[in-house]
């Protein structure tokens, strides 16, 4: 069972929710406190059964109510405890403070709380019936550490007992004093801080508050101090507590901490030190001269807590306690101490960090919390912190960061040169700095080093460039050293690019990265190819494919070497055809494809994807080539900066570039930047245009043109006069032209539709501006042949619309409906799909005036006519005649006639009461009708040569004559 | 001023990694909630604690060479306070983590940040860190005890003290004192009884025989390069250590340190918090400049309260003129073998009896030792197993002349490659001297038997010591390049 026990505890603190999800946080706290109300479990298996209250009590007790009632249990036990088992009840006690304060009982003073504070107080004055009791000791500091940590997270709860505790420290001559002496000095320092934030508080309070007498009624007049509003912020936000020139009973138990404060453990004594500072610093009354009998042993001290409340003394009390010796003293110290043999590597971190931030007491720069360098350390004293390579990374990064932060704050940065590298260099900080980077720089080239040398080589790297990196004469050299660096590890590749990276990035010179790149691109593609290793050339390919980000460095270098490589007679490195390698030549092309230079790199790229796309070894490697290959030749650049450039955002490339999958990677994005989306709704429609009075000549075509000259014709007499006496040779004659044309394949074969392209009503939003608008027909029946694609270069939302013409090339004449569909580019450079509303091609669209040809008059015109007639009323001749009659006369039946026929009319001045009109219907079919009046109707004469024309013609003429009717009437 | 948990983990060069203890302080935690506010981050479970902190510590992923989220080359100060980005990069951070690292041990805690979380204040400004950073240096001495040589055995069991210990030194979070390294070896009666205050860092008082030691240690170490251009560098650090069993709650004890007429005075003294105060003089005197305010120089009194343990005094630097062995060490590389030419030579000034010492020749980034051609005009030359040292006995004196030498060639044939190092490849080599002189010191410091005064009724038997000790004592071969960088080497 303990075993059990030890081992469900260790899984419980390892991860509390995973052991939580196999039971229930009620179930457990139950089972913990059955368990330790158990007779039979021994205390050292109750000692651990607290752990998960001590450490996760509020994972444990759910609601307030339930720690309550913890907390009352855990007394219960403790009360039932033997004195005897003294590491149980001092665990105990923890953990009553930890349910107490984690579930709020404590802050909200529950009953429970206050009767656990008395328990505490009660225990923490109780000395025990044996004159020193160790365990009874044990016990009492036990309570005072939750006493404390009680008014810790409660602050002022302890306010009212300030007597009491400064009468039972002061009574103590055991070493729990330290436990008292951290609560009294606490609860001083809460209370004093309390008082201060109230306005008219003064000595009166102070002294009722020292002398016991603010006993109950301080917390109903105050309520509970919230922790954070007793958070001293930022210097000087602490309140100041006006108490006049006397306030003794204060000065009193200060003088009797500090003189007591010798006997403290160092972490105790510096605590008791910083909220002594605060107390006084909240009381000007008292003098910070009050510590001036403590700081010669704490000036001395070898402790970093000890020296570190001195510091902290400085940056309260400045001058009013450390004059300038001091502080020259205490840099001197500080300064010792970071470098000191005897420290630990962490110590002296730690004494660095507070060299940047030192407490001056009188600080030039103003900025709270920037590092700076004092003032008074000057370069010859921080001499001492020079790095060296025998240093720790650590200590050697955070040196080299103190010192460059000094020598440019001492206007070092840019001073005169030393001598040449390697030589012994006279003077100037930063050219010591710059020789330590350099033989840093030959041990991570040497290789002996590791990856902790190379690491810290290129932090060091980094940091110096963010300090000096304008510094030409360093940055320049910092290249070449880097670039010889790389060329002799190449397996530090991903290291440079990170270096080149962050530089850019970060620091104040980020144009020594493409000097970089430019510089080992250089190398890489100089290098003779023979002694290359696969390795190495992968690697290569890692650093060039950084390089063709780079928009200011020229790219023909590695387009070159990429050349070289590839192609087999040259090189054996792509022979293996490997797909990784490949990738990662990939990788570069891809980057090619997206440089500003792309036009002065078409050609070489071109043929290295070629190249790739045909010879290489790796199925996959080629398809990309191929599919490079053709983005750059038939994408337009703007197209594929946005296609590849897709989500190339910072943390992505990151991903990419490591990633040995970019090119999968790359791939579903190419996919989502390549591929049409599909869009559920209409995004725009096609309107019927109507005819417009400038494009109706010119979209009628044929048609159209030889209305045109049949105006121009009337004008001619003579012809006119002959018609009217048009002879059925003539007629034969004028047939026979006529139908003469039919005889070449495409005559008169199609009609054009004329639309607009419009928005729908309410597009879905990101589509307000489309381009590259590709429409697409489908047929639905088989009276018309399939229709090519129509591109509209744009549509805007706002600027006049588009037009569209369809030309329909009819098998038989008839209506139809058209499918249509649009694929375009949106404002978000993505390809869109989305259907249009379907088309309806009326029969009447199919209609068009008779084809005859160009430069007949109205006389062969009405030839033709009556051949037409002629021959379709000819038994046998596969012609039909049928009438129409309507109730239409008179001035309805010519208005009807003018709005629906007029292009269709052939005149006959011979029958002056009847309108004659020819009706074409590609490919190859006619309607003729005559139209005349008779008493109280109209007759409709119609022949035609395809009778299944006549259903459908019927229901036109009755659409057109009722809709003319209903607009007479 | 207080932590919100604690973790010890051990490794073996980032493996087998393992949280052997952890504690979380929950009552701070919720402090830590309420100070934070919106910016607040929970530490997060262990699995994912370890993974942060030893991807910050440059250990996680031993065998891949480069992972970005650890070897980037941004600066960020990581020691002694990491940063772990518990939510992601650019998201919450758990700051300040305290780290130190010994042997196969890393401690870690996470301080309480006691001030405003926006703008993130300065450790300098947060004393829960120098806290923290005193209370791992505590437990980490508890647990590899003063030896610091890992004992495996020792170690669990002083893990599984771990509860205990802290339930006294940091029962909630808030550090009380160091966990005590062991128990004084004289019987404590922790009883106090009268009107003075006992100590708080002494368990109990002292019955019996009054004793006194007093031992002053002076380490030196150097960077000899025999190079014109290269200054050769050396210094000298002296420790006194005491272990006084004296009775009373609180005795007074005086030791004093005094110099030569012509010594130079001690520089950057430190003392132990039982120092009860000290002359401003004594303080002075620093390494970081020549400036020296007084020609203070002696006699240095330090009085104190003794508490029962052994316990570490003072320190103190100082500048002596001479290293006490000059060395020259020359290599050439002819064929496939090495020729090494050794002169070691004892100053004049230094006691020529030594406790004992020895020089060390490592080879790095080569071959095992095959066939080892070396006369030595004195001592003792021994290969190491492991065939890539060679160990030069020089034993309790140099010869009269006070100078010993060293040549031969040495063939490196073995058929395994020896150790590398970082450092030392080609001809950058060096010879390490480890060397113990007793009763002597360099700066000439020593501490009189009869300047240490006990204010006690007993009269104490009084025993003072001192002895000469070497600490990375390095001689470069001239003819290669040392790693070096100008300036002051060290103090």
């Amino acid at each position: 069972m303990t075993l059990n026990w030890t081992e469900r505890i260790a899984a419980f603190s390892l991860s509390p929710s995973r052991f939580l999800s196999g039971t229930t946080a009620e179930a457990f706290l139950a089972e913990l406190l059955r368990e330790l109300r158990d007779d039979r479990a021994s205390y050292s298996l109750k000692v651990l059964l607290l752990a998960p209250l001590c450490e996760h009590p509020t994972l444990l007790c759910l609601s307030d109510s339930v720690g309550e009632e913890t907390a009352l249990e855990l007394m219960s036990v403790m009360a039932q405890c033997p004195p005897k088992s003294l590491q149980f009840r001092c665990q105990l006690l923890v953990a009553i403070t930890c349910v107490l304060v984690c579930s709020s009982c404590a802050g909200a003073r529950s009953q429970a709380s206050l009767d656990f504070l008395s328990l505490l107080l009660e225990t923490a004055g109780d000395p025990g019936e044996l004159p020193g009791d160790g365990g009874q000791q044990r016990l009492r500091a036990g309570a005072c550490a939750c006493l404390r940590e009680l008014e810790a997270c409660c602050p002022g709860l302890l306010s009212p007992r300030l007597e009491l505790l400064d009468g039972l420290r002061q009574r103590e001559t055991s070493r729990l004093h330290q436990a008292l002496a951290g609560v009294q000095s606490l609860a001083l320092r809460n209370a004093v801080h309390q008082l201060g934030r109230e306005t008219g508080a003064g000595a009166e309070e102070l002294k009722a508050l020292l002398g016991g007498n603010a006993s109950d009624s301080w917390e109903e007049e105050r309520g509970p101090a919230t922790l954070t509003a007793l958070t001293p912020g930022p210097t000087g936000s602490l309140p100041t507590l006006h108490t006049g020139p006397d306030c003794k009973e204060l000065r009193s138990v200060l003088a009797s901490l500090l003189e007591d404060s010798y006997l403290l453990t160092p972490p105790c004594q510096a605590a008791l030190l910083l909220t002594l500072t605060e107390v006084v610093a909240m009381v000007p009354a008292v003098p910070p001269a009050i510590f001036r009998a403590q700081l010669l042993r704490l000036l001395g001290t070898s402790q970093v807590c000890l020296l570190h409340s001195t510091l902290l003394l400085k940056a309260s009390f400045t001058d009013s306690l450390f004059g300038g010796e001091d502080e020259d003293f205490l840099l001197r110290r500080l300064l010792v101490l970071s470098q000191h043999p005897l420290l630990s590597p962490p110590d002296q971190l730690f004494y660095m960090d507070c060299i940047l931030h030192f407490p001056e007491n009188r600080p030039l720069s103003g900025g709270e919390g920037e590092e700076a360098p004092p003032v008074a350390l000057t370069p010859r004293l921080a001499a001492a912190l020079l790095p060296t390579l025998l240093n720790d990374g650590h200590t050697l990064l955070a040196r080299v960061k103190l010192l460059a932060l000094l020598y440019l704050e001492e206007g070092e940065g840019g001073g005169p040169e030393g001598g040449p590298e390697g030589g012994q260099e006279g003077g100037g900080g930063p050219a010591h700095l710059y020789q330590l980077l350099a033989s840093l720089l030959d041990v991570a080239e040497a290789g002996g080093g590791g990856r902790e040398t190379v690491v810290t080589s290129f932090r060091a790297a980094f940091l110096f460039l963010l300090y000096f990196g304008h510094v030409r004469r360093f940055s320049g050299r910092l290249t070449a050293r880097l670039c010889r660096l790389y060329m002799r590890r190449p397996q530090l590749a991903p290291h440079l690019i990170n270096l080149a990276d962050r530089v850019q990035e970060r620091t104040p010179a980020p144009d020594w990265t493409p000097e970089l790149l430019r510089a080992v691109q250089r190398a890489v593609t100089e290098a003779p190819l023979a002694r290359l290793t696969l390795a190495d050339f992968s690697r290569h390919l890692q650093v060039l494919a950084r390089v063709a980000e780079e928009g200011g460095v020229c790219q023909q270098p590695t387009l070159a070497f990429l050349a070289r490589v590839v192609t087999p007679s040259s090189s054996s490195l792509c022979g293996g055809g490997g797909w990784r390698l490949g990738a990662a030549v990939l990788a570069v092309c891809r980057r090619l494809l997206v440089h500003p230079d792309l036009d002065s790199l078409l050609a070489p790229l071109s043929h290295t994807l070629r190249h790739l796309a045909g010879h290489y070894g790796d199925t996959d490697v080629q398809d990309h080539a191929r599919l490079y290959h053709a983005l750059l030749t038939t994408v337009s650049r703007q197209k594929l900066a946005g296609v590849l450039a897709a989500g190339a955002a910072e943390d992505r490339r990151q991903l990419k570039q490591r990633s040995l999958s970019c090119l999968v990677a790359e791939s579903e994005e190419l996919t989502s930047a390549l591929t049409v989306h599909r869009l559920e709704e209409s995004v725009c429609r096609l309107t019927e245009a109507g005819a417009e009075p400038g494009e109706a000549g010119a979209d009628q075509g044929e048609a159209g043109a030889d209305q045109g000259e049949a105006g121009a014709d009337q004008g001619g007499g003579g012809e006119a006069a002959g018609a009217r006496q048009a002879s059925p040779s003539e007629a034969e004659a004028a047939l026979d032209a006529y139908r003469a044309q039919f005889r070449e394949p495409d005559f008169s074969s199609h009609i054009t539709l004329r639309y607009t392209l419009t928005h729908t009503e309410a597009p879905p939003p990101g589509f307000d501006r489309l381009y590259s608008i590709r429409l697409h027909f489908g047929l639905t029946d088989q009276h018309y042949e399939a229709l090519g694609d129509v591109s509209v270069p744009r549509l805007f939302r706002g600027r006049p619309p588009p037009a569209v013409r369809l030309r329909l090339r009819p098998r038989r004449p008839g209506a139809t409906t058209l499918l249509a569909s649009a694929l375009f580019t949106a404002q978000d450079g993505r390809t869109w799909h989305a259907a249009l509303p379907p088309l309806p091609v009326a029969f009447q669209q199919s209609f068009l005036p008779l084809p005859a040809p160009g430069g007949w008059g109205p006389a062969r015109r009405l030839a033709l006519f009556r051949g037409l007639w002629g021959d379709m009323s000819a038994p046998g001749g596969g012609g039909a005649l049928s009438l129409f009659c309507c109730p239409l006369t008179g001035a309805a039946l010519s208005a009807l006639v003018d709005k629906h026929l007029a292009r269709f009319l052939v005149s006959d001045p011979s029958h002056a009461d009847e309108s004659k009109a020819a009706i074409f219907l590609p490919p190859k079919s006619h309607v003729l009708l005559r139209i005349r009046p008779e008493r109280d109707a109209s007759h409709f004469d119609i022949a035609t040569d395809n009778w299944e024309l006549l259903p459908p013609l019927n229901s036109y003429l009755l659409t057109i004559t009722s809709s003319q009717e209903g607009g007479g009437s | 001023m207080s932590v919100r948990a604690l973790w010890i983990i051990s490794q073996e060069k980032g493996e087998n990694v393992t949280i052997r203890f952890s504690r979380r302080f929950s009552t701070v935690e919720h402090r830590a909630k309420s100070l934070a506010g919106s910016s607040y981050v929970a530490v997060p479970d262990e699995s994912t604690f370890l993974q942060l902190l030893l991807t910050e510590l440059g250990l996680s992923d031993p065998s891949k060479p480069y992972v970005a989220a650890r070897d980037d080359c941004l600066y960020r100060p990581r020691s002694p306070a990491l940063e772990l980005c518990v939510d992601g990069p650019g998201k919450g951070a758990l700051w300040p983590v305290l780290t130190i690292s010994q042997g196969p041990l890393i401690l870690a805690c996470v301080p309480l940040v006691n001030a405003p979380p926006e703008p993130r204040p300065p450790l300098s400004s947060l004393l829960s860190v120098s806290q923290g950073l005193t209370l791992l240096a505590g437990i980490q001495t508890f647990l590899l005890g003063p030896g610091s040589k890992p004992d495996n055995e020792g170690l669990v069991a002083r893990l599984g003290m771990m509860p205990s210990v802290l339930l006294q030194v940091c029962p909630l979070g808030t550090p009380l004192d160091v966990p005590l390294t062991g128990a004084p070896s004289s019987p404590a009666v922790p009883t106090s009884t009268g009107t003075q205050k006992q100590p708080a860092w002494k368990t109990g008082l002292h019955r019996g025989r009054a004793a006194v030691n007093v031992a002053l240690v002076e380490t030196v170490r150097t960077m000899q390069y025999g190079n014109q251009s290269r200054q050769d560098l050396w210094d000298v650090f002296g420790t006194v250590t005491c272990k006084c069993e004296v009775e009373g709650v609180l005795p007074n004890v005086t030791v004093t340190l005094s110099l030569p007429p012509n010594g130079s005075p001690l520089q950057d003294i430190l003392v132990h918090p039982c120092v009860t105060s000290l002359d401003s003089s004594i303080l002075t005197a620093s390494s970081v400049d020549n400036y020296d305010g007084s020609s203070f120089s002696g006699p240095y009194k330090f009085p104190f309260s003794p508490p029962l343990e052994p316990f570490r005094l003072c320190s103190y630097t100082s500048q002596v003129p001479v290293p006490p062995i000059l060395g020259s060490y020359q290599l050439k590389e002819e064929e496939n073998q090495l020729r090494v030419s050794v002169a070691l030579k004892l100053h004049e000034s230094v006691k020529n009896s030594f406790e004992y010492c020895d020089a060390h020749l490592p080879f790095f980034n080569r071959a095992q030792m095959g066939v080892v051609d070396v006369k030595v005009s004195s001592g003792q030359l021994d290969v190491s197993k492991e065939k890539n040292l060679l160990v030069w006995a020089l034993g309790q004196k140099f010869p009269k002349s006070r100078e010993v030498t060293m040549e031969g060639k040495i063939v490196f044939s073995g058929p395994t490659p020896g150790p590398s190092d970082p450092l030392c490849t080609q001809l950058t080599a060096y010879i390490k001297l480890y060397f113990k002189v007793p009763d002597m010191t360099l700066s000439g410091c020593c501490v009189d038997q009869h300047s240490v005064q006990v204010y006690s009724s007993a009269k104490p038997r009084i025993v003072t010591s001192r002895e000469l000790q070497s600490k990375e004592y390095f001689i470069w071969n001239s003819t290669g390049t040392a790693p070096v960088s100008s300036g002051q080497m060290m103090l």
